[in-house]
Order: structure tokens, then sequence, then C-alpha cells
């Protein structure tokens, strides 16, 4: 067993715990804000470190890894800003009902003040 | 009560499912065997071709699949004279929200690659999974993705419906070169080349081209339709 398939194990064990948090997190959190934080943080971290163990495992397919974590690290935080952002366009707030506290709102402004 | 009923009906139906399956045997013959073995060998000894669902679909059955063409740009021009009508009183799309920045950035950069997935998958149908449908589908995704992040994006009618016709002019005039070569339509009218090769299967690449691009501009134009109908 050499040192590269050690790395790589450890690498996608880590990846597929994070991979089971983040389901457990969409499952268990109360709200569409908190199951995106769940969902998104944790598969970003997890899917791209199983697929980096996976390159280690095999050497030869490193240019199609990196690629597919490129698109992984590119495509996630763009979708979940978009669900995010209709979420909150649709008056979806966080659980506990507190209408006041609503800190997009004020960046948001502050976009339009500065366009 | 109700569970009761559901545990009952499925035990019933997994017990019907056990018994059939139990008698088919894996790994052994149960069927006849000329058309089976005139397709798999076929498809790798005369077409050349490595993936045989590919081989079945454009040359053995060119036939159906110049008939589900056929359908997708039937349903695609009702679609559009249903919906076309309703276009004239309507400037601009609504739209209830803009996208951000990020999103739009994000999809100008993801466009091109999602065109060039969609072109690889259709341009290695005969070697891989995948084929003209699907590529054709992913193309309009794309376009998909341009049309709901851009409120002004838009798409030429009058460029789709060329695309769309050219391609069709090509599978027909693919189908009657054959005809008029080896007297049965759609019949191989290019070298084989080798197995495994990208220039291999004569005909089966360039009619999944064709495919592919005719799905990709009939699809995109159902898109097309549909997000700038007024309600």
């Amino acid at each position: 067993m050499s040192i590269l398939e050690i790395i790589g194990g450890i690498l996608i064990v880590i990846g597929s715990l994070f991979l089971f948090l983040g389901a457990l997190g969409i499952y268990r959190m109360p709200d569409v804000f908190n199951r995106l934080q769940a969902g998104t943080k944790a598969t970003t971290l997890g899917a791209m470190s199983l697929i980096l163990g996976v390159g280690f495992l095999m050497p030869g397919w490193i240019l199609k890894i990196l690629i597919i974590i490129i698109f992984i690290a590119y495509s996630n935080p763009i979708s979940s800003h978009a669900l995010a952002r209709a979420m909150h366009l649709r008056k979806r707030f966080m659980y506990f009902k507190n209408e006041e506290i609503d800190a997009y709102k004020e960046i948001d402004e502050n976009n339009k003040q500065v366009k | 009560m109700k569970k009761a009923i559901i545990l009952i009906s499925l035990t019933i139906l997994g017990v019907y499912l056990i018994d059939i399956f139990t008698g088919i045997g894996f790994g052994t013959q149960h069927f006849a065997s000329g058309v089976k073995d005139a397709y798999l060998i076929g498809s790798k000894e005369t077409l050349r071709v490595s993936n045989v669902v590919t081989s079945i679909v454009v040359n053995f059955r060119g036939f159906d699949t110049l008939g589900e063409v056929t359908v997708l740009f039937l349903a695609s021009m009702a679609l559009g004279g249903i919906l076309y009508k309703k276009r004239h009183d309507v400037g601009e799309r609504s739209v209830l929200f803009p996208s951000t920045r990020i999103v739009m950035s994000g999809a100008k950069l993801l466009f091109p690659s999602i065109v060039l997935l969609g072109a690889y998958v259709f341009i290695h149908g005969h070697l891989s999974p995948g084929g003209g449908f699907q590529g054709g589908t992913i193309i309009a995704t794309g376009f998909l993705l341009m049309l709901i992040t851009y409120r002004n994006y838009s798409v030429s009618h009058n460029r789709l419906s060329w695309v769309e016709s050219l391609a069709g002019v090509l599978f027909i005039s693919l189908g009657l070169a054959g005809y008029f070569v080896h007297d049965s339509f759609l019949a191989n009218v290019f070298p084989e080349g080798k197995l495994n090769d990208l220039f291999s299967g004569g005909v089966i690449g360039i009619i999944y081209v064709a495919v592919g691009f005719k799905v990709a501009a009939e699809l995109t134009g159902i898109i097309y339709t549909i997000l700038h109908e007024k309600d």
C-alpha cells in the first residue's frame, strides 16, 4: 500500500463524512436558508475532497479531476446564491419569523444606490 | 389499516416478481437468438459501431428515428402555432426580478462549456453512451440557462428554423443516397473504418450530428416560445 493510496483513502473518508453531514443537515435544519447552508457548504468540501481522493488513487485521471473540482467550486456557490436570493425575494424569512433582521435587504439597497 | 393493505399488496407483488425472476436464470439463453445475434454481432462486424444502441437506433431502425425526429418537429411547430398569436402584444418579456451580476457572469462563462459538452455527446454518439437526442437536449439546456438569466437574450427564430431544416435535409438526403447506391433507404454509403475510431460507422456519425443539431434547434425554439408567452 503506497503513500498515495493512504492519502486518497483518508480524503475519500473525509469527503463521505462531509457529504453525510450535509445530508443530515438538509434533513434536520428548519428552514430554507439553513438547509442551503448545510447542503452547499458540506457538499462543496465533501465532493471536492472525495473526488481529490479518487485522483490520488488513480493518478492518471488527475487532469479530469481538476476540471471537475473547478466546476464544483464554480457552479455550487452561484446556484446556492441564486436559490437563496429567490427565496429572499419570495419573502421567505428565517423560521423564527423576525422580519426586522434582514441583512441582505441593506446590501441590496446599497447596491441600488451605487448603481 | 391503510399501511396494512399497502404492505399486503406489496408482498403479493413481490412474491409474483420473485417467482418470475427466479424462472429466468441469468446468463442462460432464453430468447430466440437469431435477432439478438444479428444486432450484437452485426453492429460490430459489419457496421463497425461500438455502441450497439446507436447502431440499432440509427441504422437497423433508422427509419423509426426519422419518424421520431418528425414527431418532435411537428410538436415544436404546433406549440409555436398555438403560442405565436399571443406574441404580438408582448414588447418585452415580463420578469419579476432581474438576475444578479453573479448569476449573469456565471451563466455567460458556463454557456460555452455546456454547448461543448452537448457537441461532444452527439459527435461521439457511436462510440460512447449518448447520441443526437441527448446532445441536442444538453445544448438546449445551455440556451435555457441563458434565456432565464438574461432578460433580453433572444434567439433568432429564422436562424433556428434554418438549422433545423438543414439538419432534416441532411438526414433525408443521406437516406436517399443510401437508396440510390444500395437500393435501401438509409443504407451505409461511406466506408466503415475501424472499430472505436471517431470516423467509423459510415453514415451513423453524420446522421447523429444532424439529429443533434435538429433536436437542439427544436427544443430551443420550444423553450423560447414558452418563455415569451404572456399569460
